[in-house]
């Protein structure tokens, strides 16, 4: 980490001499670059034996042979229970009331659609999560999942996974959210009307989030936290924000590092805010197309950026974005941001009183548009044909040396072994694998901060871990927190006690 | 549309209010002489007056109210050296003759309209709301109007020398040290945590922008 934020103040400080000598010779020239042609980018993630890997179109491993009907009218979660490990679970149209739980290895839930009739997981705006897993090689398939409170969706510390072909409506905070998984796949889902964000990366590595309509809901698709991903060919729409790449200050993991935006259509994300007021997502500006904030080394390329209100991209970093509280572990800035060519029209053209004031400084007050805004240091940061777009805060951005990633396929991998749970560390990974989905240590992510959950039961572990296990709605402000009751007294004191002692 | 509305919801507040005084009528009357000695700082409407260092106490929710003036009587607030004024309003609590006392003179005082600070003061709001919302609003609420629940008192109205002076005495060990003060240590301990005394400054000025017309 250290090391990479030298590497970027010197890479910063040769751009910094490169203007002065152009600015000696006058105006910078315009370098005009072909996408088509040119160097193909050799950053990013590196396999065994250091080439990118390729081709890879499924992490979970073989198909189970096993194979369970449930039945309309059945319970999936029964279903699970008496399966061994190794199960298809194959469900048939109809609606399921009912939360599911799965924590053995190599389970599929695959929705047979007949018709269009779907198999339906309906919380009824009471139950709190569709789906939890912490099993690895997980599948879903074919759900339609609607009214629930917490999540769709949520990975806790599963590896392998695949999440594809659902539709997903008007769940809670989070629509698709694995978190503290390694080698995942989300595609083909629809997923709409989150409160929070309706694809989430969590704390994650080598993930592939592609073809996915993602619309209505407060951020599209975030990656935060997170190493090696690419998020490409999505369809992201009439959000708050479109595509993100966030690290939020305060969680176990503390850089967003190598993730390619490409190819995705994001147009008109316009929503109106409706996160929490004062949690880290209402922070987010209503028109917001991509945003960066202190993830390293993301590269976008390939979109169609359009009509999003207050800009095309906003690169920016911890100390400028709002409701956020520094992190010492974390390097706040987005070094590194690598800009190819993208479509882009029509953005910025109702822009916050912020970006006009950049505009202002850099005598671009008579534009009508705004692409791409840059506020707080990006060392090493570089753009192609930065001509075509109107910026603020670029100018110090050098000419990258490459002009596309179609070398880089995926990162996705092999089925990789499980996360190692050595003995006496189950409430570290319980507080990885589920608390830090809403908790961080400092600041307001979706619940109180861990800070404060720690001042409120310092000598009093138990009482927390009765509290989580059937939690009483405390602030009106706050969403109800779900019951973890799935996890057994001994875990829930264990991650309890591991809660009350962290320190960052 | 608009007027009418308003309109309703006016009627509706005063029918409520009517109804709490003919409910809590006798109480309110005691709770009233009770409140007379406070007067002299705190202010007939319990608006408080920084020049004689009294916070303002009118519409503070009552069961904190309760709490401190037992933490005072029980020397549990107010006894340290280094908190002089606490110690005043130490022997102004031990007054009251009996919990029963304490009680009603709570009651009062929460029953009164809440005050607004008439000086904001200065300071960083984009630092202040950021740290705010990361430390204090959990607890004492997103426009720091306070939360019961989690025995959390409003904060906006309060005076900007009050609120230092009460971090001050959290974070340096003059209060919330007793074992039976929970709620003060638990805001012992957070005030342990802020960085710096602008840190301060910047969150008095978020709280001071609570709560007041727009």
């Amino acid at each position: 980490m250290k090391k990479g934020l030298i590497i970027g103040l010197l890479v910063a400080a040769v751009a910094f001499g490169a203007g002065m000598f152009f600015g000696r010779s006058g105006k910078q020239e315009m370098t005009i670059s072909s996408s088509t042609q040119g160097a193909s980018y050799s950053g990013g993630f590196k396999g065994e034996g250091g080439a990118a890997t390729t081709g890879i179109t499924s992490v979970a491993g073989p198909a189970p042979t096993n194979v369970v009907v449930v039945k309309d009218g059945e319970s999936i979660q029964a279903a699970i229970k008496a399966a061994p490990k190794g199960t298809i679970i194959r469900v048939m149209p109809g609606t399921y009331h009912e939360t599911v739980y799965v924590d053995k290895d190599d389970i599929r839930i695959i929705g047979v659609i007949e018709a269009g009739r779907r198999a339906v997981l309906d919380g009824e705006k009471k139950l709190n999560d569709a789906i939890l897993y912490s099993g690895n090689n997980f599948v879903a398939e074919n759900l339609e999942i609607r009214n629930y409170k917490g999540n769709g969706i949520m990975g806790q510390a599963g590896n392998n996974f695949e999440i594809r072909n659902n539709v997903i409506v008007d769940s809670g905070v989070y629509g698709i959210f694995p978190q503290l998984g390694q080698n995942g796949i989300v595609e083909h889902n629809v997923v709409s009307k989150i409160a929070d964000a309706a694809i989430y990366i969590g704390m994650s590595d080598n993930i592939l989030v592609a073809h996915n309509d993602v619309f209505d809901s407060v951020a599209g698709i975030e990656i935060e936290n997170s190493r090696h991903a690419i998020v490409e060919h999505n369809y992201v729409h009439n959000n708050t924000g479109g595509l993100l790449a966030f690290v939020t200050p305060g969680l176990p993991i503390k850089d967003t590092v190598d993730v390619i935006f490409r190819n995705n259509f994001v147009v008109g994300n316009n929503h109106p805010n409706f996160g929490a007021p004062g949690s880290t997502v209402s922070g987010i500006p209503a028109g917001t197309g991509i945003l960066v904030m202190a993830a390293d080394d993301v590269v976008i390329e390939g979109n169609i950026i359009s009509d999003n209100k207050v800009s095309g991209i906003i690169v920016t970093d911890h100390a400028h974005a709002q409701n956020i509280t520094a992190d010492p572990e974390s390097e706040p800035n987005s070094d590194r941001v690598k800009i190819l060519d993208n479509v882009m029209l029509r953005n910025g053209y109702d822009t916050i009183t912020e970006a006009k004031a950049l505009m202002l400084a850099e005598g671009k007050m008579g534009a009508k548009n705004l692409d791409i805004v840059r506020v707080g240091p990006s060392p090493g940061s570089c753009i192609i044909n930065r001509h075509q777009y109107v910026t603020v805060g670029v100018s110090d951005f050098t000419e990258c040396d490459f002009t596309n990633t179609s070398a880089t396929v995926n990162y996705l991998l092999p089925p990789v072994p499980p996360r190692e749970i050595k003995p006496g560390e189950r409430g570290k990974v319980v507080y990885l694998g589920i608390c830090t989905g809403c908790h961080t240590y400092n600041g307001r992510m979706i619940g109180p901060p861990v800070q404060v959950i720690q001042a409120l039961y310092m000598d009093n572990p138990q009482g927390l871990a009765d509290y989580i296990a059937k939690p009483a709605k405390k602030r009106d402000d706050y969403p109800e927190m779900p019951p973890q009751d799935y996890l057994d007294p001994e875990t829930r004191l264990a991650v309890a006690q591991y809660m009350l002692q962290v320190t960052n | 549309m608009l007027i009418s509305h308003s309109r309703g919801f006016a009627v509706t507040s005063w029918i409520g209010t009517l109804l709490l005084m003919y409910g809590a009528g006798a109480f309110a009357a005691e709770g009233e002489q009770l409140f007379a000695p406070c007067i002299a700082c705190h202010g007939s409407k319990g608006e408080g007056n920084a020049t004689l260092n009294a916070p303002a106490i009118a519409g503070q929710d009552a069961a904190y109210l309760e709490r401190q003036l037992l933490n005072y009587r029980n020397r549990r607030r107010g006894a340290d050296k280094s908190d002089a004024l606490g110690a005043q309003m130490q022997a102004m609590a031990t007054t009251l003759a009996d919990d029963a006392a304490v009680a009603k003179v709570a009651s009062y005082v929460a029953s009164l309209p809440k005050t607004v600070n008439a000086a904001p003061a200065p300071g960083n709001l984009h630092n202040g709301n950021n740290l705010y919302q990361g430390k204090c609003g959990a607890c004492h609420g997103g426009k720091a109007e306070g939360n019961p629940a989690l025995k959390a008192p409003r904060l906006a109205g309060l005076d900007a020398a009050y609120i230092k002076r009460q971090f001050a005495h959290f974070r340096d060990g003059a209060r919330g040290t007793d074992p039976k003060d929970a709620p003060g240590r638990q805001m012992a301990m957070m005030a342990k945590t802020l960085p710096t005394e602008r840190d301060l400054d910047d969150i008095i000025a978020f709280i001071h922008r609570q709560g007041r017309p727009k």
